[in-house]
């Protein structure tokens, strides 16, 4: 069992280049806390020229404790943050993480990422494929 | 079987149109006709605004008085919101640093971060979150009681989101931005999405209309 596990593993580790050609992610940034904000939110775009969906599961990052995927959306004026779980980049398309609409969002840690900074965040399709992208902080509208 | 009801019901019509015509060319030569807008809706009639007391980020305190004697624009928010508010935020420090950049302007309007989470959002808070969009710009917290006083005139809605954590809660919260005229009545209000150029071109023009019209 165990050795299936591991040539299943190896197989996906070898299918991993192949994959992330397939994904390509561009513009990723987080936005500088302003003092005293206790939470944050990243933006990214990624693109999926493969001809099949992608499905973003998760995001992690050392430097963050953990990263929610959100959606910010206006109803009749109103303002509001829902969760979601997962996040579908259709085959040959793209999906834009950009201010007022998807979102990563995450507590803010002790060390505050300022304007210049870069941190990793690595995103965690269903397929089990990782990728990882350096995000520049940024402080901008 | 229906035409005749419609001939009916249309000669009359035809009959007022002179008479629009005529009352438009009036009002066109007494009284200035409202301003184009690009993203602001323009209250027919401003709207009065009754007296309130909250407290702004130096514990001074904020009434209606503030409101008066300049122009005002007003964002109801909270500072644990990553997305939205900082959006906005940023958007209106663009707004301010545009208008500084016209010498038509005159004085800068004061922006107004009011918040509608008040047990987050302690004066010491707000000290270090506003300013950090522009170093004008003035941060209002409160009593709920008093912050619902101001905000039920406006039409402006929040609630906390029932189920996120004791302390990690979510507030939804209405992302217009409010304009209140140097009497401090409710004057206009520009819905999302907001564009720094068109809030500066908007602001103008009203604020011309409102000179014009006193
Ligand atoms: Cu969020």
């Amino acid at each position: 069992m165990k050795r299936i596990l591991l040539a299943l593993t190896l197989a996906a580790c070898s299918w991993l280049p192949v994959a992330q050609a397939e994904v390509q992610v561009e513009d990723a940034w987080v936005r500088e806390a302003p003092p005293g904000a206790r939470m944050l939110a990243a933006y990214l775009t990624v693109n999926n020229s493969g001809a099949e969906d992608l499905v973003l599961v998760e995001v992690q990052s050392p430097a963050f404790s953990h990263i929610m995927l959100h959606k910010s959306e206006v109803v009749d004026g109103v303002a509001r943050m829902v969760h979601l779980d997962e996040i579908v980049i259709p085959a040959q398309g793209s999906v834009q993480l950009q201010p007022g609409g998807m979102h990563l969002m995450m507590p803010a840690p002790e060390a505050r990422p300022s304007a210049g900074d870069r941190v990793p965040l690595v995103l965690i399709f269903a397929d089990g494929n990782r990728l990882e992208v350096q995000a520049d902080v940024r402080k901008k509208p | 079987m229906l035409k005749p009801e419609k001939t009916r019901f249309f000669l009359p019509l035809l009959a007022i149109i002179p008479a629009l015509l005529g009352a438009l060319l009036l009002t066109g030569c007494s009284a200035p006709e409202p301003p184009e807008l690009r993203q602001a809706t323009l209250l027919p009639v401003a709207k009065a605004v009754a007296d309130f007391r909250l407290t702004d980020q130096a514990g001074r305190p904020f009434t209606l008085d503030n409101l008066k004697g300049r122009w005002t624009l007003a964002f109801f928010g909270y500072t644990h919101c990553p997305d939205v508010c900082p959006t906005s935020m940023a958007m209106l420090g663009q707004v301010q640093r545009n208008l500084a950049k016209d010498p038509s302007t005159g004085e800068l309007p004061q922006v107004v971060f009011f918040s509608v989470d008040p047990e987050r959002d302690t004066p010491e808070l707000l000290a270090s979150f506003v300013p950090y969009f522009h170093d004008s710009f003035i941060g209002v917290t409160g009593a709920a009681d008093e912050i619902l006083k101001l905000t039920r005139q406006l039409g402006i809605i929040y609630g906390k989101v029932e189920g996120s954590g004791s302390d990690d809660y979510l507030v939804d919260h209405s992302a217009a931005i409010i304009l209140f005229d140097p009497e401090g009545r409710f004057r206009a209000l520009f819905n999302i999405p907001h564009k720094p150029e068109y809030i500066v071109a908007d602001l103008q023009a009203i604020k011309q209309y409102y000179e014009a019209t006193r």
